[in-house]
């Protein structure tokens, strides 16, 4: 298994250096001039004059290839630049921002895996009872609404109406419950069905029979159930982390959250373009690593990959 | 053999169950407890000299010097030598001043009790290092002619500042007392003696001092204890960041927020507008009109360049059917671009009122005529026009239905294209449409740096009037405007300007804009500045 996570991290760096030539080039493909661009989102009319001296301030007059090696050097480095609109370096904006969203993330994550393990499992130990209907019902509710409007809708019943919790805001926990129920529905959902097929299906495998036959207790073949089951659970689960982190925007928006999400949008409107390029890289990065951490964790959990890996 | 396995593992089952709802429950019943009790203590702590403000941006950087900081919030806590009112300029930091009868030397006798919150005291020292800051900065404030003509920034003692210019420039005293860029920050905040680079601090001479900000969550404003002027009466003011307008709303409905502030749907549609209105619950109130918002018609284009088709389009809208269905009067008709409380603006041009008699019999005489699917053609050609607006502008879209419909009544097709905000920009700046949305500044900003942005090619103002057989006079009239020093001559050279742009049928006026502002009933003191972007905090109390 070392050799495994060895040979992938080293195929990492290729990887990696083709996602940052990617990434990079595909922001300075975006027909706007960038120097423009930063003289607009400051309010400062773009005269002839005030463009070329941003051109310069920017780097703008250095060759393409030129500008991605200094900006591959400088984030080999830990600089990803500076952000157009701000003037505050890349990394500490995305580090006063990164809280917020892990914590969004985390808890939905958890949220996610025990909604997801609890009630498939649920689904599938009474398969086709009420229970299993009601359930399966709320799965595909909550799959096909949107999440901006899950979120006014649990805003409108539990911040308004029973007065629970803060409209929005991020000041103490109360703050994240809302965000964490809404951003976790579309993906608890997802799971509960992936966990409720997945343990539907096992129950045929022969091993599972035979384990009946032989008398074994009830608990003890349910979990020999679950723990065959979790292989495609844990892969759909590890991807989901990245997912997450990506897909707080909406409802870090709605809930008025200073995470991630929300600096990516300004940047993706303002065309802060050292914001975009260090977001894309941040993302594909963390998807890479979670991919590859699921795999491990797989692997681990089930001896069979590891002996034909 | 299988049935009865599974009536075990039923019960069994059935029993895990049980167990989970009874967890859920529990839990479900602490979680709300505990959500009850903080809510409890958090009403007994609050006291109502904190105002609550949502705003859907942050912000940002407020050095009044750049641009890029809300212009409400550099307003509260940086102030200018003079101040803007609906009774015209007044005395604030300076106390009076002195004009050469040349127009060209201004004398500034500045007020001797005035320090900045961080105990620093203000003089003419102080003024003249903001105003150089400024200066070195003059490609940045390119839109603002000031800054290219003043020539001369020199202290005389103590609280005399003196200011010289190239030209007897008018606007001189309204352009000092905008938000930005000539307000004064402490000289402590500079870096390396500048401040185009950044600052290290806000500190500034106002009524309120930034206490806390968190980006893109809120700021949190206080009253400044060594404020030279009368205090606000409330003790702090929290901008809270809320990108979502039903948020915003939601918030207001439960007591979160007490404030609702803007013009031109930023902060609150026209439906939640009505809505609250309605309800009764909330005071509403409208300021006057601010500024105008018209459709620009782009003289360079194959089909507007022809002055007929452009006054058809004039008569072809329905203005009064806009501002009635669509903004619910919240905006009243305009039939100029600038109103006619617009200084020098009152010059009794002729209003083209919607007729579509009118518009069909201009069309057909210019040669367009009308086929079997109701289009009108020339030389083969359809007569079909682009509008493009800003696709996350609710209005400007309904607006555009709007106009669409009125245009296809005498025989124009329009085809209606909302695109992201900086496309649009894009556009406005290569000049790429036939018609476009174009917003004044609104005061004191219109006329005079409304109209020398015409003169920008980066402005959607300046593309469209490029077809303009006059368009060198134009631009070289506006100069010479700036400049005049004669108060009745400025008068008619803003009339043959403003004429000029009327009868080429440029703008189609659609309404002037005002801001709104929502509120709780125990709030009290919420009025406007002249200028929209300013929000008067400091008259506002419980």
């Amino acid at each position: 298994m070392r050799r495994l996570v060895y040979k992938r991290l080293i195929l990492l760096v290729p990887l990696l250096l083709g996602i940052s030539f990617i990434c990079y080039g595909l922001v300075n493909l975006s027909p706007s001039d960038p120097a423009e661009v930063v003289l607009r989102v400051n309010d400062i009319t773009p005269t002839p004059e005030a463009i070329s001296e941003m051109h310069k301030e920017l780097g703008l007059d250095k060759p393409f290839m030129t500008r991605y090696f200094l900006w591959l050097e400088g984030i080999i480095q830990g600089d990803f630049g500076i952000s157009y609109e701000t003037k505050i370096p890349v990394l500490i904006e995305i580090q006063r921002a990164l809280p917020v969203t892990l914590i969004l993330a985390g808890s939905s994550f958890l949220l996610i895996v025990f909604l997801g393990l609890s009630l498939g499992t649920l689904c599938a130990i009474f398969e086709g009872s009420l229970l299993d209907k009601i359930l399966r019902g709320f799965v595909f509710t909550a799959m096909a609404m949107p999440s901006f409007w899950l979120g006014l809708l649990f805003m409108w019943f539990f911040a308004l109406k029973l007065d629970l919790v803060p409209i929005s805001g991020a000041e103490d926990f109360r703050g994240y419950i809302l965000p964490t129920l809404t951003l976790s529905c579309s993906f608890a959902a997802t799971y509960i069905r992936i966990m409720r097929n997945t343990l539907i299906n096992t129950k045929e495998n022969l091993y599972i029979l035979h384990a009946k036959v032989r008398g074994l207790k009830k608990s003890l073949v349910l979990k020999h159930q679950i723990i065959n089951a979790l292989q495609p659970f844990i892969i759909a689960v590890g991807m989901s982390i990245p997912r997450l982190i990506a897909g707080t925007v909406i409802v870090e928006s709605i809930f008025s959250l200073p995470g991630l999400g929300r600096l990516c949008v300004h940047a993706i409107f303002s065309r802060d373009y050292p914001m975009i390029q260090a977001y894309i890289l941040f993302m594909a990065v963390a998807f890479i690593l979670f991919n590859l951490l699921a795999d491990v964790l797989v692997q681990w959990i089930d001896p069979r990959l590891r002996r034909q890996a | 053999m299988l049935s009865l396995s599974h009536t075990e593992v039923g019960m069994k089952q059935r029993k895990v169950l049980k167990s989970f709802l009874i967890a859920i429950f529990i839990g479900a019943f602490f979680l709300g407890c505990n959500d009850k009790h903080d809510d409890k203590s958090k009403q007994v702590t609050t006291q109502k000299n904190e105002l609550e403000y949502a705003n859907t941006k942050d912000i940002r950087n407020i050095n009044p010097h750049l641009y890029g900081g809300e212009m409400a919030a550099q307003n509260m806590v940086f102030e200018s030598l003079v101040l803007d009112t609906k009774e015209g300029i007044k005395p604030w930091l300076a106390q009076s001043w002195e004009i050469s009868d040349d127009g060209r030397t201004y004398i500034f006798h500045l007020r001797k009790d005035v320090t900045f919150s961080d105990g620093t005291p203000f003089n003419a020292e102080v003024v003249k290092q903001n105003i150089d800051a400024v200066l070195s900065n003059r490609t940045r404030h390119a839109w603002l002619e000031l800054t290219n003509e003043i020539n001369g920034s020199e202290v005389v003692d103590e609280f005399t500042y003196k200011l010289s210019l190239k030209n007897p420039y008018y606007p001189t005293l309204v352009e000092l007392s905008m938000t930005r860029p000539f307000r004064f920050i402490s000289p402590k905040c500079f870096i390396k003696g500048e401040t185009k680079n950044g600052v290290s601090c806000y500190i500034g001479t106002g009524p309120w001092v930034l206490a806390k900000h968190e980006k893109n969550a809120f700021a949190l404003f206080e009253q400044n204890p060594k404020y030279w002027g009368e205090k606000p009466k409330l003790q702090s003011v929290k901008w809270r960041v809320m990108p979502d307008h039903q948020a915003i709303l939601l918030a207001l409905q439960k007591g979160e927020i007490d404030l609702i502030f803007g013009s031109d749907g930023d902060m609150i549609d026209l439906n939640a507008f009505e809505m609250l209105k309605k309800e009764g619950k909330y005071d509403v109130l409208l300021s006057s009109p601010v500024a105008s918002r018209a459709i620009l018609v782009n003289t360079k284009r194959p089909i507007t360049k022809d002055i007929q088709v452009r006054e058809a389009l004039e008569y072809a809208v329905n203005k009064k059917a806009i501002a009635e269905g669509i903004l619910n009067n919240t905006e009243t008709v305009a039939n100029t671009l600038l109103s006619k409380a617009t200084p020098y603006c009152d010059i009794g041009l002729k209003p083209k009122l919607y007729d579509k008699e009118k518009a069909n019999s201009l069309l057909e005489k210019d040669g367009w005529k009308m086929d079997a699917n109701g289009i009108r053609n020339k030389d083969g050609k359809p007569l079909h026009l682009k509008l493009y607006y800003n696709a996350k502008n609710a209005q400007e879209k309904s607006i555009s239905e709007y106009i669409q419909s009125n245009l296809k009544d005498i025989g124009v097709v329009l085809e209606i294209i909302g695109e992201e905000k900086q496309s649009f920009l894009d556009r406005q700046k290569s000049g790429d449409f036939d018609l476009q949305y174009a917003l004044s500044w609104g005061t004191p900003y219109d006329p005079q740096s409304f109209i020398s942005s015409w003169r920008i090619a980066a402005h959607g103002d300046y593309q469209a009037q490029l077809g303009l057989e006059k368009k060198a006079w134009l631009d070289t009239q506006i100069k010479a405007i700036l400049i005049e020093p004669n108060e009745v001559k400025r008068q008619d050279m803003y009339r043959e300007i403003f004429t000029y742009i009327h009868e080429q049928n440029v703008y189609i006026p659609l309404s002037y804009s005002r801001t709104k502002a929502v509120f709780v009933p125990s709030l009290k003191g919420v009025g406007f500045n002249p200028s929209q972007y300013e929000i008067p905090f400091e008259k506002m109390y419980f």
